[in-house]
Protein backbone atom coordinates (compact mmCIF):
# COMPACT_ATOMS: atom_id res chain seq x y z
CA UNK A 1 0.00 0.00 0.00
CA UNK A 2 2.40 2.27 1.03
CA UNK A 3 5.34 0.44 -0.18
CA UNK A 4 6.44 -0.52 -3.69
CA UNK A 5 6.39 -4.34 -3.75
CA UNK A 6 8.66 -5.65 -5.51
CA UNK A 7 8.75 -9.66 -6.66
CA UNK A 8 10.57 -12.27 -5.03
CA UNK A 9 12.39 -13.50 -7.91
CA UNK A 10 13.41 -10.00 -8.91
CA UNK A 11 12.94 -7.52 -10.92
CA UNK A 12 11.91 -7.31 -14.41
CA UNK A 13 16.06 -8.29 -16.53
CA UNK A 14 17.10 -7.45 -19.60
CA UNK A 15 17.14 -10.91 -21.75
CA UNK A 16 21.12 -11.37 -22.36
CA UNK A 17 21.92 -12.75 -25.61
CA UNK A 18 23.09 -15.74 -24.57
CA UNK A 19 22.49 -18.34 -21.66
CA UNK A 20 24.16 -21.78 -20.77
CA UNK A 21 20.38 -23.01 -20.31
CA UNK A 22 16.96 -21.77 -21.77
CA UNK A 23 13.98 -22.77 -20.38
CA UNK A 24 10.73 -22.83 -21.96
CA UNK A 25 7.96 -22.67 -19.78
CA UNK A 26 7.41 -20.90 -16.60
CA UNK A 27 5.46 -23.26 -14.53
CA UNK A 28 6.10 -25.86 -11.66
CA UNK A 29 8.18 -28.34 -13.80
CA UNK A 30 10.46 -25.43 -14.91
CA UNK A 31 11.42 -23.59 -11.84
CA UNK A 32 11.98 -26.90 -10.19
CA UNK A 33 14.61 -27.96 -12.89
CA UNK A 34 15.86 -24.14 -13.05
CA UNK A 35 16.43 -24.19 -9.05
CA UNK A 36 18.25 -27.59 -9.28
CA UNK A 37 20.14 -26.67 -11.67
CA UNK A 38 21.87 -23.86 -9.58
CA UNK A 39 21.35 -25.51 -6.34
CA UNK A 40 23.15 -28.95 -7.08
CA UNK A 41 24.84 -28.22 -10.31
CA UNK A 42 26.34 -24.69 -9.84
CA UNK A 43 24.58 -24.08 -13.43
CA UNK A 44 23.26 -20.67 -12.91
CA UNK A 45 23.09 -18.77 -16.18
CA UNK A 46 19.56 -20.12 -16.81
CA UNK A 47 16.83 -17.97 -18.51
CA UNK A 48 13.28 -19.28 -17.23
CA UNK A 49 10.70 -17.77 -20.37
CA UNK A 50 6.86 -17.91 -19.83
CA UNK A 51 4.73 -16.16 -21.92
CA UNK A 52 2.16 -14.87 -19.06
CA UNK A 53 3.34 -14.53 -15.44
CA UNK A 54 4.72 -17.67 -13.42
CA UNK A 55 1.78 -19.67 -12.00
CA UNK A 56 -0.07 -18.81 -14.92
CA UNK A 57 -0.70 -22.33 -16.20
CA UNK A 58 -1.44 -26.06 -14.72
CA UNK A 59 0.86 -24.79 -11.88
CA UNK A 60 -2.13 -22.61 -10.37
CA UNK A 61 -4.84 -24.18 -11.60
CA UNK A 62 -4.42 -27.85 -10.00
CA UNK A 63 -6.61 -28.69 -6.87
CA UNK A 64 -2.84 -28.93 -4.84
CA UNK A 65 -3.38 -32.82 -4.13
CA UNK A 66 0.04 -34.84 -3.95
CA UNK A 67 0.39 -38.60 -3.75
CA UNK A 68 2.25 -41.71 -4.59
CA UNK A 69 0.12 -44.41 -5.19
CA UNK A 70 0.52 -44.96 -8.70
CA UNK A 71 0.30 -48.75 -10.28
CA UNK A 72 3.69 -48.99 -12.04
CA UNK A 73 7.23 -49.95 -10.81
CA UNK A 74 8.52 -46.78 -12.27
CA UNK A 75 6.02 -43.91 -11.41
CA UNK A 76 5.75 -44.87 -8.00
CA UNK A 77 9.48 -44.42 -6.71
CA UNK A 78 9.36 -40.92 -8.79
CA UNK A 79 6.30 -39.63 -6.78
CA UNK A 80 7.28 -41.01 -3.69
CA UNK A 81 10.68 -38.98 -4.33
CA UNK A 82 8.49 -36.20 -4.78
CA UNK A 83 6.33 -36.73 -1.95
CA UNK A 84 9.48 -36.76 0.64
CA UNK A 85 10.91 -33.62 -0.62
CA UNK A 86 8.00 -30.85 0.13
CA UNK A 87 9.31 -31.03 3.79
CA UNK A 88 12.80 -30.94 2.56
CA UNK A 89 12.09 -28.14 0.15
CA UNK A 90 10.28 -26.42 2.86
CA UNK A 91 13.58 -25.81 4.71
CA UNK A 92 15.70 -25.07 1.55
CA UNK A 93 13.35 -22.75 0.33
CA UNK A 94 12.73 -21.30 3.67
CA UNK A 95 9.32 -20.42 2.44
CA UNK A 96 6.46 -22.07 3.99
CA UNK A 97 4.72 -25.05 1.42
CA UNK A 98 2.37 -25.60 3.71
CA UNK A 99 2.64 -29.75 3.06
CA UNK A 100 -0.64 -30.99 4.71
CA UNK A 101 -0.30 -35.12 4.92
CA UNK A 102 -3.79 -36.21 5.68
CA UNK A 103 -3.38 -38.98 3.49
CA UNK A 104 -5.73 -40.20 0.22
CA UNK A 105 -8.70 -42.13 0.35
CA UNK A 106 -9.38 -44.00 -3.00
CA UNK A 107 -13.06 -44.94 -2.99
CA UNK A 108 -13.88 -48.39 -4.94
CA UNK A 109 -17.29 -49.35 -6.20
CA UNK A 110 -16.86 -52.65 -7.30
CA UNK A 111 -14.97 -56.20 -6.39
CA UNK A 112 -12.94 -55.27 -9.44
CA UNK A 113 -11.82 -52.07 -8.42
CA UNK A 114 -10.90 -53.62 -5.10
CA UNK A 115 -9.05 -55.91 -6.61
CA UNK A 116 -7.04 -53.56 -9.07
CA UNK A 117 -6.60 -51.97 -5.59
CA UNK A 118 -4.75 -54.75 -4.08
CA UNK A 119 -2.12 -54.91 -7.13
CA UNK A 120 -1.62 -51.68 -6.55
CA UNK A 121 -1.22 -51.51 -2.88
CA UNK A 122 1.51 -54.49 -3.16
CA UNK A 123 3.78 -52.00 -5.88
CA UNK A 124 3.68 -49.71 -3.47
CA UNK A 125 4.28 -51.20 -0.46
CA UNK A 126 7.22 -52.92 -2.24
CA UNK A 127 8.48 -49.50 -2.86
CA UNK A 128 8.17 -48.47 0.50
CA UNK A 129 5.40 -46.53 0.60
CA UNK A 130 2.34 -46.83 2.81
CA UNK A 131 -0.98 -47.97 1.59
CA UNK A 132 -3.48 -50.18 2.64
CA UNK A 133 -6.96 -51.88 1.71
CA UNK A 134 -9.65 -51.22 3.93
CA UNK A 135 -13.71 -52.00 4.05
CA UNK A 136 -16.59 -49.64 4.07
CA UNK A 137 -17.34 -49.53 7.90
CA UNK A 138 -13.39 -48.36 8.32
CA UNK A 139 -13.65 -45.98 5.60
CA UNK A 140 -16.96 -44.72 7.00
CA UNK A 141 -14.91 -44.24 10.74
CA UNK A 142 -12.56 -42.51 9.34
CA UNK A 143 -14.53 -40.36 7.16
CA UNK A 144 -17.93 -39.91 8.97
CA UNK A 145 -19.07 -37.86 6.07
CA UNK A 146 -19.06 -40.60 3.91
CA UNK A 147 -22.24 -42.39 2.85
CA UNK A 148 -21.39 -46.14 2.08
CA UNK A 149 -24.83 -47.47 2.47
CA UNK A 150 -26.25 -49.62 -0.91
CA UNK A 151 -28.47 -47.63 -2.51
CA UNK A 152 -26.47 -45.06 -4.33
CA UNK A 153 -25.43 -45.56 -8.03
CA UNK A 154 -21.98 -46.75 -6.87
CA UNK A 155 -22.21 -48.14 -3.73
CA UNK A 156 -19.10 -48.36 -1.65
CA UNK A 157 -17.30 -51.49 -1.43
CA UNK A 158 -13.52 -50.17 -0.09
CA UNK A 159 -10.90 -48.21 -0.05
CA UNK A 160 -7.14 -47.65 -0.98
CA UNK A 161 -6.07 -45.34 2.33
CA UNK A 162 -2.89 -43.73 1.54
CA UNK A 163 -1.50 -41.73 4.54
CA UNK A 164 1.44 -39.85 3.02
CA UNK A 165 -0.63 -38.24 0.65
CA UNK A 166 -1.77 -34.68 1.04
CA UNK A 167 -1.86 -31.18 0.01
CA UNK A 168 0.56 -29.10 -0.88
CA UNK A 169 -0.17 -24.91 -1.29
CA UNK A 170 0.48 -24.51 -5.22
CA UNK A 171 1.45 -21.11 -4.93
CA UNK A 172 3.48 -21.42 -2.29
CA UNK A 173 5.66 -24.09 -4.59
CA UNK A 174 5.43 -21.81 -7.23
CA UNK A 175 7.08 -18.62 -5.39
CA UNK A 176 8.75 -20.49 -3.12
CA UNK A 177 11.05 -21.80 -6.48
CA UNK A 178 11.20 -18.85 -8.45
CA UNK A 179 12.58 -17.14 -5.45
CA UNK A 180 14.97 -20.08 -4.72
CA UNK A 181 16.11 -20.09 -7.84
CA UNK A 182 16.32 -16.36 -8.96
CA UNK A 183 18.52 -15.85 -5.51
CA UNK A 184 21.00 -18.38 -7.27
CA UNK A 185 21.01 -16.63 -10.21
CA UNK A 186 18.73 -17.81 -12.54
CA UNK A 187 16.70 -15.07 -14.57
CA UNK A 188 12.64 -15.38 -14.46
CA UNK A 189 11.63 -13.80 -17.51
CA UNK A 190 7.64 -13.28 -17.89
CA UNK A 191 6.01 -11.91 -20.47
CA UNK A 192 8.34 -13.30 -22.73
CA UNK A 193 6.80 -15.66 -25.14
CA UNK A 194 9.58 -18.21 -27.03
CA UNK A 195 8.95 -18.57 -30.56
CA UNK A 196 11.33 -20.87 -32.48
CA UNK A 197 14.35 -22.97 -31.88
CA UNK A 198 17.13 -22.44 -33.76
CA UNK A 199 19.36 -25.40 -34.72
CA UNK A 200 22.62 -26.24 -36.66
CA UNK A 201 24.30 -29.62 -37.21
CA UNK A 202 21.84 -31.15 -35.47
CA UNK A 203 22.47 -28.87 -32.38
CA UNK A 204 20.73 -26.40 -30.08
CA UNK A 205 22.14 -22.89 -31.35
CA UNK A 206 19.33 -20.63 -29.85
CA UNK A 207 16.23 -19.55 -29.55
CA UNK A 208 13.61 -17.11 -30.77
CA UNK A 209 11.70 -14.96 -28.25
CA UNK A 210 9.63 -12.28 -28.10
CA UNK A 211 12.17 -10.10 -27.00
CA UNK A 212 14.68 -11.38 -29.14
CA UNK A 213 17.07 -14.00 -30.16
CA UNK A 214 19.35 -15.72 -27.34
CA UNK A 215 21.75 -18.17 -28.03
CA UNK A 216 22.63 -21.37 -25.52
CA UNK A 217 23.60 -24.77 -25.72
CA UNK A 218 20.52 -26.61 -24.05
CA UNK A 219 16.92 -25.91 -24.12
CA UNK A 220 13.94 -27.44 -22.29
CA UNK A 221 10.52 -27.25 -23.20
CA UNK A 222 8.95 -28.03 -20.13
CA UNK A 223 5.48 -25.87 -20.50
CA UNK A 224 2.53 -27.88 -19.39
CA UNK A 225 -0.16 -27.85 -21.76
CA UNK A 226 1.45 -26.38 -24.28
CA UNK A 227 4.42 -28.36 -24.82
CA UNK A 228 3.28 -30.57 -27.63
CA UNK A 229 2.33 -28.00 -30.00
CA UNK A 230 5.32 -26.04 -29.27
CA UNK A 231 7.68 -28.92 -29.80
CA UNK A 232 6.13 -30.09 -33.05
CA UNK A 233 5.66 -26.16 -34.23
CA UNK A 234 9.27 -25.51 -33.33
CA UNK A 235 11.14 -28.82 -34.27
CA UNK A 236 8.13 -30.81 -36.04
CA UNK A 237 8.73 -33.56 -33.37
CA UNK A 238 5.33 -35.51 -33.06
CA UNK A 239 4.14 -36.20 -30.04
CA UNK A 240 1.63 -39.06 -28.50
CA UNK A 241 -0.85 -36.36 -26.43
CA UNK A 242 -3.89 -34.89 -26.30
CA UNK A 243 -4.41 -31.56 -24.78
CA UNK A 244 -8.03 -31.51 -22.98
CA UNK A 245 -9.24 -28.61 -20.78
CA UNK A 246 -9.59 -30.29 -17.06
CA UNK A 247 -11.88 -28.42 -14.46
CA UNK A 248 -12.16 -27.76 -10.86
CA UNK A 249 -14.11 -25.75 -8.49
CA UNK A 250 -14.83 -24.80 -4.88
CA UNK A 251 -17.54 -24.60 -2.67
CA UNK A 252 -18.60 -21.83 -0.19
CA UNK A 253 -16.14 -22.49 3.19
CA UNK A 254 -17.66 -24.76 5.78
CA UNK A 255 -16.74 -26.02 9.18
CA UNK A 256 -14.49 -28.71 8.86
CA UNK A 257 -16.05 -32.13 7.86
CA UNK A 258 -13.23 -33.84 5.61
CA UNK A 259 -9.79 -34.46 7.04
CA UNK A 260 -8.62 -36.24 4.06
CA UNK A 261 -8.31 -36.21 0.25
CA UNK A 262 -11.43 -38.53 -0.96
CA UNK A 263 -11.36 -39.66 -4.58
CA UNK A 264 -13.55 -41.86 -6.85
CA UNK A 265 -13.01 -43.74 -10.05
CA UNK A 266 -16.67 -44.25 -10.36
CA UNK A 267 -18.01 -40.89 -9.77
CA UNK A 268 -15.34 -38.92 -11.84
CA UNK A 269 -14.78 -36.67 -8.36
CA UNK A 270 -12.16 -35.67 -5.78
CA UNK A 271 -12.94 -33.61 -2.90
CA UNK A 272 -10.92 -32.48 -0.17
CA UNK A 273 -11.51 -29.24 2.01
CA UNK A 274 -8.87 -26.68 2.24
CA UNK A 275 -7.68 -24.77 5.05
CA UNK A 276 -9.68 -21.94 4.21
CA UNK A 277 -12.93 -24.18 4.44
CA UNK A 278 -13.76 -24.52 0.95
CA UNK A 279 -14.54 -28.18 -0.50
CA UNK A 280 -12.14 -28.27 -3.54
CA UNK A 281 -13.15 -30.62 -6.18
CA UNK A 282 -12.74 -31.60 -9.33
CA UNK A 283 -11.68 -34.51 -11.85
CA UNK A 284 -13.81 -34.14 -15.14
CA UNK A 285 -11.82 -33.85 -18.16
CA UNK A 286 -13.49 -32.40 -21.63
CA UNK A 287 -14.19 -35.33 -23.83
CA UNK A 288 -12.58 -33.49 -26.90
CA UNK A 289 -9.15 -31.83 -27.34
CA UNK A 290 -9.19 -28.37 -27.07
CA UNK A 291 -7.08 -25.44 -25.20
CA UNK A 292 -9.74 -23.54 -24.22
CA UNK A 293 -9.88 -24.16 -20.75
CA UNK A 294 -13.75 -22.51 -20.65
CA UNK A 295 -15.60 -23.83 -17.67
CA UNK A 296 -19.21 -25.57 -18.09
CA UNK A 297 -22.42 -25.72 -16.05
CA UNK A 298 -22.42 -29.81 -17.68
CA UNK A 299 -19.86 -30.27 -14.70
CA UNK A 300 -21.24 -28.60 -12.01
CA UNK A 301 -24.09 -30.50 -12.32
CA UNK A 302 -21.77 -33.77 -12.65
CA UNK A 303 -20.00 -32.42 -9.47
CA UNK A 304 -23.20 -31.93 -7.61
CA UNK A 305 -24.74 -35.12 -8.07
CA UNK A 306 -21.09 -37.10 -7.50
CA UNK A 307 -20.86 -35.30 -4.20
CA UNK A 308 -24.37 -35.69 -2.90
CA UNK A 309 -24.26 -38.92 -3.53
CA UNK A 310 -21.11 -40.07 -1.61
CA UNK A 311 -20.93 -37.22 0.45
CA UNK A 312 -24.76 -36.27 1.09
CA UNK A 313 -24.00 -33.93 3.80
CA UNK A 314 -22.87 -31.45 0.98
CA UNK A 315 -26.00 -31.50 -0.37
CA UNK A 316 -27.15 -27.47 -0.60
CA UNK A 317 -23.78 -26.06 -0.70
CA UNK A 318 -22.81 -23.63 -3.59
CA UNK A 319 -20.18 -23.50 -5.81
CA UNK A 320 -18.16 -20.34 -5.37
CA UNK A 321 -15.80 -20.41 -8.16
CA UNK A 322 -15.28 -22.76 -11.01
CA UNK A 323 -11.95 -22.64 -13.22
CA UNK A 324 -10.43 -25.08 -15.98
CA UNK A 325 -6.80 -25.83 -16.96
CA UNK A 326 -4.82 -28.05 -19.44
CA UNK A 327 -4.07 -31.78 -19.32
CA UNK A 328 -1.82 -32.97 -21.84
CA UNK A 329 -2.66 -37.28 -21.93
CA UNK A 330 -0.65 -39.39 -22.83
CA UNK A 331 -1.89 -42.80 -24.05
CA UNK A 332 -0.71 -45.04 -21.10
CA UNK A 333 -0.92 -42.23 -18.85
CA UNK A 334 2.63 -41.89 -18.30
CA UNK A 335 4.73 -38.47 -19.22
CA UNK A 336 7.37 -37.70 -21.65
CA UNK A 337 10.97 -36.85 -20.08
CA UNK A 338 13.85 -37.47 -23.22
CA UNK A 339 16.51 -35.22 -23.93
CA UNK A 340 19.59 -35.14 -26.54
CA UNK A 341 17.85 -38.19 -28.53
CA UNK A 342 15.81 -36.36 -30.90
CA UNK A 343 18.71 -33.08 -31.20
CA UNK A 344 21.43 -32.53 -29.01
CA UNK A 345 21.03 -30.06 -26.33
CA UNK A 346 17.29 -30.79 -26.60
CA UNK A 347 15.34 -31.63 -23.00
CA UNK A 348 11.69 -32.14 -23.13
CA UNK A 349 9.39 -32.87 -19.81
CA UNK A 350 5.86 -33.45 -20.96
CA UNK A 351 2.98 -35.57 -21.02
CA UNK A 352 2.10 -35.16 -17.28
CA UNK A 353 -1.87 -35.17 -17.73
CA UNK A 354 -3.20 -34.23 -14.63
CA UNK A 355 -0.28 -35.36 -12.21
CA UNK A 356 2.28 -32.65 -13.30
CA UNK A 357 2.18 -31.22 -9.67
CA UNK A 358 2.62 -34.13 -7.65
CA UNK A 359 6.02 -34.58 -9.24
CA UNK A 360 7.57 -31.75 -9.91
CA UNK A 361 9.91 -31.66 -7.31
CA UNK A 362 11.57 -34.48 -7.72
CA UNK A 363 11.49 -34.23 -11.82
CA UNK A 364 13.05 -31.31 -11.44
CA UNK A 365 15.87 -32.63 -9.15
CA UNK A 366 16.33 -35.36 -11.90
CA UNK A 367 15.85 -33.25 -14.98
CA UNK A 368 18.70 -30.86 -13.44
CA UNK A 369 21.29 -33.79 -13.66
CA UNK A 370 19.85 -34.76 -16.48
CA UNK A 371 20.80 -31.71 -18.33
CA UNK A 372 23.84 -31.14 -16.13
CA UNK A 373 25.43 -34.37 -17.20
CA UNK A 374 23.89 -35.23 -20.37
CA UNK A 375 23.24 -38.84 -19.21
CA UNK A 376 20.09 -39.83 -18.55
CA UNK A 377 19.21 -40.89 -14.37
CA UNK A 378 18.37 -44.62 -14.35
CA UNK A 379 15.20 -43.26 -12.46
CA UNK A 380 13.86 -41.24 -15.46
CA UNK A 381 15.31 -43.76 -18.47
CA UNK A 382 11.91 -45.45 -18.93
CA UNK A 383 9.98 -42.04 -19.87
CA UNK A 384 11.91 -41.84 -22.55
CA UNK A 385 9.97 -40.91 -26.12
CA UNK A 386 11.12 -44.33 -27.84
CA UNK A 387 8.30 -46.56 -25.57
CA UNK A 388 5.87 -45.64 -28.01
CA UNK A 389 7.67 -46.94 -30.93
CA UNK A 390 9.15 -49.61 -29.31
CA UNK A 391 5.79 -50.40 -27.65
CA UNK A 392 6.47 -50.72 -24.52
CA UNK A 393 3.91 -48.56 -22.92
CA UNK A 394 3.81 -48.33 -19.43
CA UNK A 395 0.96 -49.78 -17.54
CA UNK A 396 -0.33 -47.12 -15.57
CA UNK A 397 -3.68 -47.84 -17.23
CA UNK A 398 -4.44 -50.98 -17.49
CA UNK A 399 -6.58 -50.13 -21.05
CA UNK A 400 -4.73 -47.67 -23.67
CA UNK A 401 -6.61 -44.79 -23.46
CA UNK A 402 -6.59 -43.40 -26.90
CA UNK A 403 -8.27 -40.37 -27.85
CA UNK A 404 -9.37 -42.26 -31.21
CA UNK A 405 -12.26 -43.99 -33.39
CA UNK A 406 -10.91 -46.99 -31.13
CA UNK A 407 -12.79 -45.94 -28.05
CA UNK B 1 -17.12 -26.49 -22.23
CA UNK B 2 -20.05 -25.73 -25.22
CA UNK B 3 -19.39 -27.50 -28.73
CA UNK B 4 -21.78 -27.14 -32.04
CA UNK B 5 -20.82 -30.01 -34.51
CA UNK B 6 -22.48 -30.00 -37.76
CA UNK B 7 -23.12 -33.63 -38.70
CA UNK B 8 -23.56 -33.95 -42.56
CA UNK B 9 -27.39 -36.06 -42.06
CA UNK B 10 -28.29 -33.89 -38.99
CA UNK B 11 -27.44 -30.92 -39.09
CA UNK B 12 -26.10 -28.60 -36.18
CA UNK B 13 -26.64 -30.64 -33.14
CA UNK B 14 -24.45 -30.41 -29.50
CA UNK B 15 -21.58 -31.66 -29.03
CA UNK B 16 -22.38 -34.21 -26.07
CA UNK B 17 -24.24 -35.80 -29.04
CA UNK B 18 -20.92 -36.84 -30.94
CA UNK B 19 -17.68 -38.72 -30.05
CA UNK B 20 -14.27 -36.62 -30.82
CA UNK B 21 -12.30 -39.26 -33.68
CA UNK B 22 -9.01 -38.68 -33.48
CA UNK B 23 -7.26 -35.84 -35.64
CA UNK B 24 -7.10 -36.49 -39.35
CA UNK B 25 -4.45 -38.47 -40.04
CA UNK B 26 -4.85 -39.53 -43.49
CA UNK B 27 -4.93 -43.29 -44.79
CA UNK B 28 -3.93 -46.40 -42.51
CA UNK B 29 -0.39 -46.84 -43.63
CA UNK B 30 0.00 -49.96 -46.38
CA UNK B 31 1.05 -53.15 -44.29
CA UNK B 32 3.87 -53.68 -46.58
CA UNK B 33 7.08 -52.79 -45.38
CA UNK B 34 5.44 -50.96 -42.32
CA UNK B 35 8.07 -50.14 -39.92
CA UNK B 36 7.00 -49.33 -35.87
CA UNK B 37 7.96 -45.91 -36.10
CA UNK B 38 5.31 -45.50 -38.94
CA UNK B 39 3.12 -47.58 -37.39
CA UNK B 40 3.58 -45.70 -33.99
CA UNK B 41 3.17 -42.39 -36.04
CA UNK B 42 -0.49 -43.71 -37.03
CA UNK B 43 -1.75 -45.22 -34.19
CA UNK B 44 -0.65 -42.86 -31.50
CA UNK B 45 1.30 -39.36 -32.48
CA UNK B 46 -0.55 -35.91 -32.56
CA UNK B 47 0.21 -32.40 -34.17
CA UNK B 48 -1.45 -31.05 -30.78
CA UNK B 49 -2.63 -28.27 -32.56
CA UNK B 50 -3.59 -24.78 -30.61
CA UNK B 51 -5.86 -23.49 -33.68
CA UNK B 52 -7.70 -24.99 -36.79
CA UNK B 53 -6.88 -28.77 -37.36
CA UNK B 54 -8.99 -31.50 -39.36
CA UNK B 55 -10.63 -34.04 -37.17
CA UNK B 56 -13.20 -36.96 -37.32
CA UNK B 57 -16.19 -37.24 -35.58
CA UNK B 58 -18.86 -39.17 -34.90
CA UNK B 59 -23.02 -38.95 -34.34
CA UNK B 60 -22.99 -41.69 -31.43
CA UNK B 61 -26.06 -40.61 -30.50
CA UNK B 62 -27.67 -39.26 -33.73
CA UNK B 63 -27.39 -40.94 -36.69
CA UNK B 64 -23.76 -42.60 -36.54
CA UNK B 65 -22.46 -41.12 -39.36
CA UNK B 66 -18.25 -40.29 -39.31
CA UNK B 67 -17.44 -37.39 -40.93
CA UNK B 68 -14.59 -34.59 -40.65
CA UNK B 69 -14.83 -31.15 -39.41
CA UNK B 70 -12.50 -28.32 -38.96
CA UNK B 71 -12.19 -26.99 -35.56
CA UNK B 72 -10.05 -23.99 -33.79
CA UNK B 73 -9.14 -25.71 -31.08
CA UNK B 74 -8.76 -22.44 -28.65
CA UNK B 75 -12.32 -21.17 -29.58
CA UNK B 76 -13.97 -24.38 -29.82
CA UNK B 77 -15.93 -23.35 -32.86
CA UNK B 78 -16.17 -25.02 -36.69
CA UNK B 79 -14.39 -23.34 -39.37
CA UNK B 80 -15.67 -23.39 -42.98
CA UNK B 81 -12.04 -23.74 -44.83
CA UNK B 82 -11.78 -22.62 -48.29
CA UNK B 83 -10.98 -23.96 -51.06
CA UNK B 84 -7.11 -23.20 -51.53
CA UNK B 85 -6.68 -23.82 -47.44
CA UNK B 86 -8.25 -26.95 -47.67
CA UNK B 87 -5.65 -28.35 -49.65
CA UNK B 88 -3.15 -26.37 -47.40
CA UNK B 89 -4.65 -27.93 -44.41
CA UNK B 90 -4.59 -31.42 -46.74
CA UNK B 91 -0.97 -31.62 -46.29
Amino acid sequence: MFFKRKPMWGKKKKLKSSYDVVIIGGGLHSLATAYFLAKDHGITDVAVLEKNYIGFGGAGRNTAIVRANQRTQYNVPLYKEALDLWPILTKDLDYNLMFNNCGNLNLMHSEAAMTAARMTIATAQFHGVESHLIDAKQAKEMVPALNISEDITFPIHGAMFHPPGGVVRHDAVVWGLARGAAKRGVEIHQETEALGIGIQNGKVTSVTTSRGTINCKQVLISAGGYSASLIHGMLGIKLPISVLTIQAMVTQPVKPLLNHVVSSGAYHAYANQTLKGEIATGAHMDPWPNYTTLTTAHYIKHQAEALSEFLPCLRGLRFMRIWGGLADMTPDMAPIMDGNNQIEGFFMDCGWGYFGFKSCSAVGKYMSEFMAKNECPDILKPFALKRYEEHRLMGETAVVVNYTPDN
Amino acid sequence: MALIITCPVCGKRNGYEFKFGGEEKGPRPDETDLTPKAWCDYVHMNHCVAGVQKEWWCHKDGCGSWFTIYRDTTTNLERQVQKADHQEAEK
